[in-house]
């Protein structure tokens, strides 16, 4: 199956953009837990924290980058294209070629009756 | 260099919103955060009792918690807004798509046909052989 990579690599882009945000919320709550501990560990604190400060500015610069892309190449008017014409003459084929599959099992089923 | 070309006022509109939806949201998680944080610091002199203090710092925390959680969910909301607009308003991308769909395709056909006519060129000297067979038999 062929890969359709420009397409995908965007909404792949924005897949990874889901999933940091789904970090950035662990992040945070990792950090206020840590907070809530009578002895912190400081070091995971400064850690999950800075984590959780670049998570959020570079969901924001990806997020801004992908707006901006969409500003530029965005025109308001719905695609027309469509594959149909050759999805249609691929399925013709296809039917050639069961036909022709039909008709050879026809042949090779009254060549088996002559020689019984 | 793009060219900035002069879209819909709707879809324009739409962008500035996804935009704003951004900023706002990153402002809130980000704001709601740093007051929590504040708010975990342990103050000797309070105006109220201590007890009155800690309900009123328990409550805030829940609520900036509630916030930070709905800005996330937000956001998630505007990625998948944007994963539409992207896949209806992308023309690079669908072009690319459908011409390679269509390549895809026409390549499918071309085997088969070709297939097909190889098919053929080998019956024919079958069907041949065989229709001297039957000709020359008792049978025709």
């Amino acid at each position: 199956m062929a890969t359709y990579s420009l397409a995908n690599e965007r909404l792949r882009a924005l897949e990874d953009i889901e999933r940091e945000i789904g970090a950035i919320l662990q992040n945070a709550g990792t950090v206020i837990l840590e907070l809530s501990k009578e002895k912190t560990n400081e070091r995971l604190l400064d850690r999950q924290a800075a984590a959780f400060t670049a998570s959020v500015q570079h969901v924001e610069a990806e997020l801004s980058g992908q707006i901006r892309y969409l500003t530029q190449v965005a025109t308001g008017q719905p695609h027309e294209g469509s594959s149909y014409s050759s999805r249609k003459d691929c399925q013709m084929a296809l039917k050639r070629v069961d036909y022709a599959r039909l008709k050879l099992s026809d042949v090779a089923r009254t060549c088996e009756q002559m020689l019984e | 260099m793009a060219q900035q070309r002069a879209l819909p006022q709707s879809k324009e509109t739409l962008l500035q919103s996804y935009n704003k939806r951004l900023k706002d949201d990153v402002k809130s998680v980000m704001d709601n955060f740093t007051e929590i944080i504040k708010s975990a610091k342990i103050e000797d002199e309070t105006q109220v009792s201590r007890a009155t203090q800690g309900e009123q710092d328990n409550y805030e925390m829940h609520v900036r918690a509630a916030n930070i959680v709905r800005a996330g969910e937000s956001l998630m909301k505007l990625v998948s807004d944007l994963k539409q607009f992207l896949i209806l308003n992308d023309f690079p991308s669908v072009n690319e798509a459908i011409d390679q769909r269509n390549q895809q395709l026409r390549a499918l056909q071309e085997e088969c046909d070709r297939k097909l006519i190889a098919l053929r060129d080998e019956v024919s000297i079958d069907l041949y052989e065989l229709e001297e067979e039957y000709y020359s038999s008792r049978y025709r």
